[in-house]
């Protein structure tokens, strides 16, 4: 539990990035942050919580994070 | 202990979700504002995990992060085709307010 | 038992540690290339150390195994789509930053 609550202002941190980012790939980039460490704080509270549901959730997050990359890059960053 | 602890984590996390939510309503770069909403959906869905609702939670994280976002990433890139720079919501937009204030500027656009 | 939980402490706290580099590297670096450097290859080492972790602690295979998919997962995805924002941002003429 207690890791979890010392990623969870690692998020926070990285959304100066965002406001902050001088290209567009520097704003897409911390969202890729988003999601690795959202993965993370789920396998966290999945131990810490006691709900191995939580495993799944990371799951779809590892497999759905990289499809706005993808997007943008096919068809935003042209 | 543990309650002290997760009741910290749900603070910093709604904390974090309203100025996401604040930061996302005011930005005016559209690009920025789909970032953040983007961002906005993976919080929310750590966000219904913590409020013990796991199926809402993974509906959440495919839909905020896996539809949502690729739709809004497409979808920018039809609307500033026509424009390069700074993207503006009211761009081309005439509202009622410039017409009266201002009605020469909007006869040109 | 003891020795197995311990370790995966060890190697929890490990990854922490590699992730909040990795959020200083996003934060503090100069230009694409390296805030990109920073990002994925620490944050995949940090991913990686806590699902270890996560899965010494378990007692059940079935959870390690899922546990290190997920990894594979976020392995092939960030690393796919670092290339493609590296290659891209070369494409776009962005010139890598320089000690001045």
């Amino acid at each position: 539990m207690l890791f979890a609550l010392i990623l969870l202002p690692n998020i926070t941190v990285g959304i100066f990035r965002i406001l902050k980012g001088s290209t567009a790939a520097d704003r897409m980039m911390t969202a890729q942050l988003f999601g690795t460490c959202g993965v993370a704080i789920l396998l966290l509270l999945s131990a810490g919580m006691g709900n191995p549901v939580l495993i799944d959730i990371a799951l779809v997050f590892a497999l759905l994070a990289a499809l706005a990359t993808l997007t943008f890059i096919r068809r935003t960053w042209e | 202990m543990t309650y002290s602890i997760l009741t910290l984590f749900d603070i910093i996390l709604v904390l974090t979700l309203l100025w996401l939510g604040w930061r996302l309503l005011s930005s005016e770069d559209i690009f920025t504002a789909v970032i953040l909403f983007i961002s906005f959906g993976l919080m929310m869905a750590l966000a219904w995990v913590r409020l013990r609702a796991p199926d809402v939670a993974l509906a959440e994280a495919a839909l905020g992060a896996g539809l949502t976002g690729p739709l809004f990433l497409a979808a920018l890139r039809r609307m500033n085709r026509t424009r390069k720079g700074e993207r503006r919501l009211d761009d081309h937009e005439n509202r009622e307010e410039d017409q009266r204030t201002n009605p020469e500027q909007t006869q040109t656009l | 038992m003891a020795i197995l939980h311990h370790s995966g402490t060890i190697l929890i706290i490990t990854g922490l540690l590699f992730f909040l580099s990795g959020t200083v590297g996003l934060i503090r670096f100069p230009d694409v290339y390296s805030r990109l450097h920073a990002l994925t290859k620490a944050d995949n080492v940090g991913l990686g150390c806590v699902a270890c972790g996560l899965a010494l602690q378990s007692n059940n295979w079935a959870v390690a195994a899922k546990l290190l998919l997920i990894w594979l997962l976020v392995l092939i995805a960030s690393s796919a789509s670092c290339h493609l924002i590296a290659s891209s941002a070369m494409q776009k003429n962005i010139k890598p930053w320089m000690r001045p």
